[in-house]
């Protein structure tokens, strides 16, 4: 594939969503008063600040998830060169999963998937 | 390949095989009878321990990526007998402040995982092999010094921890990507045919030391140490600074002994100065350290410092000296790490001025940290003398007498700090001393391993002609 | 034209960089590191390590990033700004920075590296035979043993994240909205009593 066709790409992604903004901003009507600052245009305001402290559940999830995105990574490879490779690949990758999924067994044991 | 050749692998396999064990008995066992996870470990770590020291054949596996010769076994062996004492020290710490919030698995289960770490990168054949080593030995250490969570500095020290860990780390991979750029290749066999001093060769390799140095906790990569060792539990304090620093100092032993040997006239000059640097900074900063941790952190950097003085000779008089010195340190430095522990988990003083007068209640418990702290600062009757003694042979040996001064001077610095301790054990009353204890016997067999390898390795001298024998295959 | 497209992406990532460090909001700085990444994929596209490239994608851009973004959320006071320091010591850390670039630079720039006369690419297929296989260039030891670090993580995760019993009492409760709603109803109640009170009198 020609590296123009990604220059090009590149550029037109650039100008269509810098363009797109720039445009709205121009002919867009404007209006500006004290009430439309606020956070909440109706109803009450806020209490207390808005910013919210996340629970660590949201972490816990994160975390899990990142290393069996890893794990993944390793899989694909493995996948592409089973069918060549036979019982052994077989073997090695089950050792591999064996000892992910016992880690996936403690995650469900301590309670780590349940959300709370 | 047959299946036997993996026997090689002895000590990773069954370590291995105890981690997942005890994986599963966590899983399956009922909460009730989660108190006997730590009799369980005991028992298994033990017969690892015990299997460990049944002779191994030498040579390598997986084209090399893994090897083993009678040294590697060896240290492996005083690794384990080191995590033993370890683990039978923090028994009842475990004991009382775990259980009681169901986890106490973890502690065997994260402190194993990073011993197998250590087992791969010292046996290492290759970067990629001692970097995921390094990973691994260093990861589940961070959980660990958070484990007393409900601590603010618990979780304090576990993040300054993983923080100049991943630093470290980062810097020492990227290093190794220099050297793999030159040498276009990861394995140690192929590097030490190759390596020749370029400008880049050299970035790559003082790159890739600065990550072993936080490990050894040498001079200018110190700075985390005093802070981890005194926020994360005793336990922890004591393997970073025992297990990890003994394996790092080891690990690092046979690259630039082996691998980085054509470096040697970068590497000596390097040494001799971190040497001086790590004795003298570490020295100063413990006369005035009051609390335990702290003040062992200290020593511990200095101590540091003296297993320089036996690398930077290159000889196998230095590798065996380094062997020696680093076997008797991890014992001493046990012992005294074990006394903090029983005092701490009793009655939670870790201050010094708490242990005025502990020789008139605990008579027992002060002479072990007596023996342990003479041998850390290298008194004649116990073993810290002739490790201390060696190394400055080895280093006269090369004629680094300068060098060989100022490390007389610095063990004497050390020894009025050690000595301040004894006095105010033995010499002060106290306001108000601890009280009379009796520890439980898992903490008495741990304290007495300890002594008695202080006192087997400073007495019984056949054990240093062995590591002398042994150290052959590094040079 | 190649020279083209990487110099587009150098001077992304770079740009993102030195945003992401001087960025004084914490969730920017994430966000401007996402960029680096991609940035970072884009190279390895560049230089046909298509696997590697899907892998930095997918790992660092999709699963680091969101990780980063999560554990800043954690923090309880996000709208903080981090502090300015002192421009002496900026000065010092930019000059600092700029003589370990340029040794960096002077060094790899002065190394003679050999050019590769044929350039192939590595296929997803020859990355999969080198991770399963036992000889030399075979990577099965590290393969497993990475399965060890992962555990060891997960482990350590959930035993900082979970922790025990009592330490669930210590964690706040920032998103119980019962508590807030019930606060509100109290201070509402109680200014009403004193607009009672102060009308009587």
């Amino acid at each position: 594939m020609g590296s123009e066709a990604i220059i090009v790409f590149f550029l037109a992604g650039v100008v269509l969503v810098a363009g797109a903004n720039f445009l709205s901003n121009l002919i867009s009507p404007k209006s500006d008063n004290p009430q439309k600052r606020e956070p909440y245009e109706s109803g009450m305001t806020t209490i207390g600040p808005t910013w919210v402290q996340f629970k660590v559940g949201y972490y816990l999830f994160a975390i899990l998830f990142l290393i069996f995105d890893v794990e993944v990574a390793f899989l694909v490879p493995w996948a592409v060169v089973f069918g060549e490779m036979g019982s052994i690949a077989l073997v090695e990758i089950l050792i591999f999963l064996f000892i992910l999924g016992l880690g996936l067994a403690y995650a469900w044991k301590k309670g780590a998937l349940k959300w709370e | 390949m047959e299946l036997n050749s993996f026997l090689l692998m002895r000590h990773e396999i069954l370590l291995f095989s105890i981690i997942l064990l005890l994986l599963i008995a966590e899983l399956f066992l009922p909460r009730n009878k989660k108190s006997s996870m730590i009799h369980l470990a005991l028992v298994f770590f033990g017969i690892h321990t015990a299997v460990g020291f049944l002779p191994l054949a030498e040579g390598s596996l997986f084209g090399g990526m893994f090897r083993s010769n009678e040294m590697i076994h060896f240290f492996k062996g005083v690794l384990n007998i080191g995590v033993f004492t370890l683990l039978l020290q923090s028994a009842q710490w475990l004991e009382k402040n775990m259980l009681k919030q169901d986890r106490g698995t973890e502690f065997f289960l994260l402190l194993f995982a990073s011993l197998l770490g250590m087992y791969f990168m010292i046996s290492a054949g290759d970067f990629l092999m001692f970097y995921i080593g390094l990973e691994l030995s260093t990861l589940p250490v961070a959980a660990l010094a958070a484990f007393e969570i409900m601590k603010r500095e618990s979780g304090e020290a576990a993040v300054k921890f993983i923080l100049s860990a991943a630093l470290a780390s980062g810097v020492s991979l990227f290093g190794i990507s220099m050297l793999y750029a030159t040498n276009g290749s990861i394995y140690f066999e192929d590097i030490m045919s190759t390596l020749t001093a370029t400008n880049l060769t050299l970035l790559g390799f003082i790159l890739f030391f600065a990550g072993l140095a936080f490990k050894i906790s040498l001079v200018p990569f110190h700075f985390w140490t005093a802070d981890v060792y005194q926020g994360a539990p005793i336990s922890i304090a004591s393997y970073l600074s025992v297990i990890s620093k003994g394996a790092a100092a080891f690990i690092l032993m046979i690259l630039l002994f082996t691998v980085l040997k054509p470096l040697m006239h970068v590497w000596e000059p390097l040494l001799y100065i971190l040497a001086l640097a790590t004795m003298f900074t570490g020295n100063l900063f413990a006369l005035r350290q009051q609390n335990m941790k702290r003040f062992l952190a200290y020593s511990s950097i200095a101590q540091a410092g003296f297993i320089l003085l036996g690398l930077v000779t290159g000889t196998q008089l230095g590798t065996a000296t380094v062997v020696y010195f680093v076997t008797i340190y991890i014992f001493s430095n046990l012992a005294a790490f074990g006394v903090v522990q029983a005092i701490s988990s009793q009655t939670g003083k870790e201050n010094m001025k708490d242990y005025e007068g502990l020789y008139r209640t605990n008579p027992k418990l002060s002479l072990v940290m007596m023996l342990a702290l003479f041998s850390l600062a290298g008194i004649p009757p116990v073993a810290g003398f002739f490790g201390k003694f060696f190394l400055f042979t080895a280093a006269a040996s090369k004629g680094y007498y300068l060098l060989v001064f100022l490390a007389v001077v610095n063990v004497t610095i050390s020894l009025y700090y050690y000595l301040l301790v004894i006095r105010a054990m033995f010499l002060r009353k106290g306001e108000n001393p601890i009280p009379f204890f009796k520890s439980k016997i898992y903490m008495k067999l741990g304290l007495f391993i300890a002594v008695m390898g202080m006192l087997a390795l400073g007495l019984y001298s056949p054990l240093y002609d062995y590591i002398y024998e042994l150290s052959a295959a590094f040079n | 034209m190649e020279k083209v497209i990487f110099y587009l992406l150098a001077i992304i990532m770079v740009a993102s960089a030195i945003a992401s460090v001087s960025s004084r909001r914490m969730l920017r700085s994430v966000v401007y590191l996402l960029f680096v990444l991609i940035g970072a994929a884009g190279l390895y596209f560049l230089m046909d390590y298509n696997f590697l490239a899907a892998i930095q994608l997918t790992v660092y851009a999709g699963g680091i990033v969101v990780l980063i973004i999560f554990s800043v959320l954690l923090i309880q006071h996000i709208e903080m700004e981090l502090e300015i320091a002192k421009s002496s010591r900026r000065w010092f850390s930019a000059l600092l920075c700029l003589m370990g670039l340029s040794i960096f630079l002077g060094t790899i720039y002065s190394h003679p590296f050999a050019v590769a006369e044929t350039t192939s690419t590595t296929t997803v297929a020859e990355i999969g035979r080198a991770l399963l296989s036992f000889e030399k260039g075979g990577f099965i030891l590290p393969f497993e043993v990475i399965s060890i670090l992962l555990l060891a993580a997960m482990i350590g995760a959930i035993t900082i994240a979970k922790g025990g019993k009592e330490i669930k009492q210590e964690v706040p409760e920032s998103l119980d909205i019962d508590k807030i709603l019930q606060d509100a109803k109290q201070q509402a109640e109680e200014k009403v009593m004193e607009l009672e009170s102060s009308t009587k009198n």
